[in-house]
């Protein structure tokens, strides 16, 4: 046997069929759209101006969009691979010779290979930055988003193409062979509908397996959660204090907050903020990489720092850290959060003086925000 | 093409444009350099290894498995497979640091073992109901 290319022909297996593809692709088009549209809702809620007020209520709402953003990811893994599977022979087409059906043909296999490349990539790239690994040189939130909206572009393309076949599939039985290449004749280990079973299956598993970051009852069964949801104070970290190079700072007897309006400065002493007037609330910390927990949180209402410097309501507040550098060493609240009563310098979590990698001596807490913008070791709070 | 069709191709074009748009126009060129690596070694990964490996591994275990424990096989290579995939970041435990003991906090070896095994009963359980009313239903003497 002479070595040569496969075709499409060398693949025999009647599961390799549009039937099983538009099925699974019905499902991976779902999680595709619940991940886009809750990324879209991610990077808008990190905006610092936003054109229309994200709400802070509910306070759990980000923590539900973030958790249901990674989960849909890990449900579209299997799904992603099996409808591949499905389609592999596609792969080895001879191109047709005739210019113009060549332009078509090399256009239509160029939108599926950016439909493919991206999709692979927004999930394996997802997965890994969700452990802190980051084995690339790109800004994984800029090529992440970058990358969603040419996925689904291609997607709606991709649709738009196959939009007969695809309701010819979803209309016909499952069995039906009449789509299928005259080449797959062979029945498979699985019929159609044990491999359509299985597929959810897989899926249903990625997602036990892997969701007990954000689903606490899961978080016993979740053996491949990045986090089990512990950490210091019963709350997982994402950035240490020692990573964020603030060991010292945040120590150093001499810390002072600083809070300014419109020229006037005040510096409070840490005794000085224990000393104000205290408020608790229990709202969730929910992390971009979608872990979330909820949390008692004690300080002083933002609210009242405000007045302390003659800051009207109905503006955004700025936030700074003590860390040095990083992407995240500054934040922007929006007003609606600055004014809520819920909005809290933090001083203390779960009952004790916060621990020094949730960021003492004083943290942002504000209901509904992503949590990398619930700015750490406060160093100044600035009114607009 | 319909012209409902052709309406979503383009809104389908123009969506993907401006991924394309916002990826070349927010980082510098060796930036771009890895985004493109990324991009293209998804590709190769999915459509030259992994691939003819599970065709590979198709064929062997084709060979090597008795025919009433194929379906089983296929299913846990189907579940087993995309869920180890999926957990390779986690298992490799590539991003631990030693100042956050909160991140990839679990064992997960003991974890993905502990799932193959479920799955390896629940498969075997449920292949052998199967057999079993297979054999009922095939009796004629009842």
């Amino acid at each position: 046997m002479s070595p040569r290319a496969p075709a499409p022909e060398d693949f025999p297996s009647r599961l390799r069929s549009p039937a099983v593809t538009s099925r699974v692709g019905v499902w991976l088009g779902i999680t595709f759209g619940v991940c886009f549209l809750t990324g879209l809702v991610s990077h808008y809620a990190q905006l610092p101006q936003q054109p229309v007020p994200f709400p802070a209520n509910p306070a759990w709402g980000y923590r539900v969009t973030q958790g249901l953003h990674v989960i849909s990811g890990a449900a579209a893994v299997p799904l992603l691979l099996v409808k591949l599977w499905t389609v592999y022979p596609r792969l080895f087409l001879r191109p047709p010779r005739r210019a113009r059906a060549l332009m078509v043909e090399a256009a239509e296999r160029g939108s599926v290979g950016v439909l493919v490349a991206s999709a692979v990539f927004l999930l394996a790239t997802g997965l890994v930055n969700m452990t802190a690994w980051y084995p690339w040189e790109f800004s994984f939130r800029t090529t992440h988003y970058a990358l969603a909206w040419a996925a689904v572009g291609a997607l709606v393309l991709h649709v738009a193409v196959k939009l007969p076949r695809i309701r010819l599939a979803l209309g016909a039985d499952l069995d039906d062979r009449s789509l299928d290449r005259a080449s797959a004749t062979e029945p498979g280990v699985l019929t159609r509908r044990g491999l359509l079973r299985t597929t959810w299956l897989a899926a249903g598993v990625a997602v036990v397996a892997t969701a007990g970051n954000s689903v606490g009852w899961l978080r016993d069964v979740s053996v491949l959660a990045v986090r089990s949801s512990d950490g210091p104070q019963g709350l997982p970290v994402t950035k240490s204090a020692a990573a964020a190079g603030v060991l010292e700072t945040a120590t150093d007897p001499a810390y002072r907050l600083e809070v300014e309006h419109a020229g006037r400065t005040l510096a409070l002493a840490l005794e000085e903020l224990r000393a104000m007037p205290q408020t608790t609330e229990t709202l969730p910390i929910a992390c971009v990489e979608g872990w979330s927990e909820n949390a008692e949180w004690t300080g002083v209402q933002l609210r009242t720092l405000m007045d302390l410097v003659g800051a009207p309501a109905g503006s955004a507040v700025g936030f700074e850290s003590l860390q040095q550098s990083g992407p995240f060493r500054t934040s922007v609240l929006p007003a609606g959060f600055a004014d809520d009563d819920r909005t809290l310098v933090a001083l203390r979590l779960n009952g004790e003086p916060l621990s020094i990698d949730h960021g003492y001596p004083a943290r942002l807490i504000a209901p509904n925000r992503p949590g990398v913008r619930q700015t750490k070791w406060l160093a100044r709070v600035v009114s607009a | 093409m319909t012209r409902a069709r052709w309406s979503l191709g383009l809104v389908g074009v123009a969506v993907g444009c401006y991924g394309g748009w916002l990826l070349l126009t927010r980082q510098t060129a060796a930036d771009l350099v890895s985004a493109g690596q990324w991009l293209v070694g998804g590709v190769v990964l999915h459509d030259l290894v992994l691939a003819p490996l599970v065709i590979v591994l198709v064929a062997v275990a084709g060979r090597l498995t008795p025919r009433s424990l194929r379906a089983p096989a296929a299913v846990l290579l189907v579940v087993v497979g995309s869920v180890t995939l999926l957990a390779v970041p986690v298992l490799g435990g590539f991003g631990r640091r030693a100042d956050n003991p909160s991140l990839l906090d679990r064992d997960y070896t003991t974890g993905w073992l502990l799932l193959v095994g479920v799955l390896v009963v629940l498969a075997a359980v449920g292949s052998a109901v199967q057999l079993w009313r297979r054999v009922d239903g095939a009796d004629p003497g009842r």
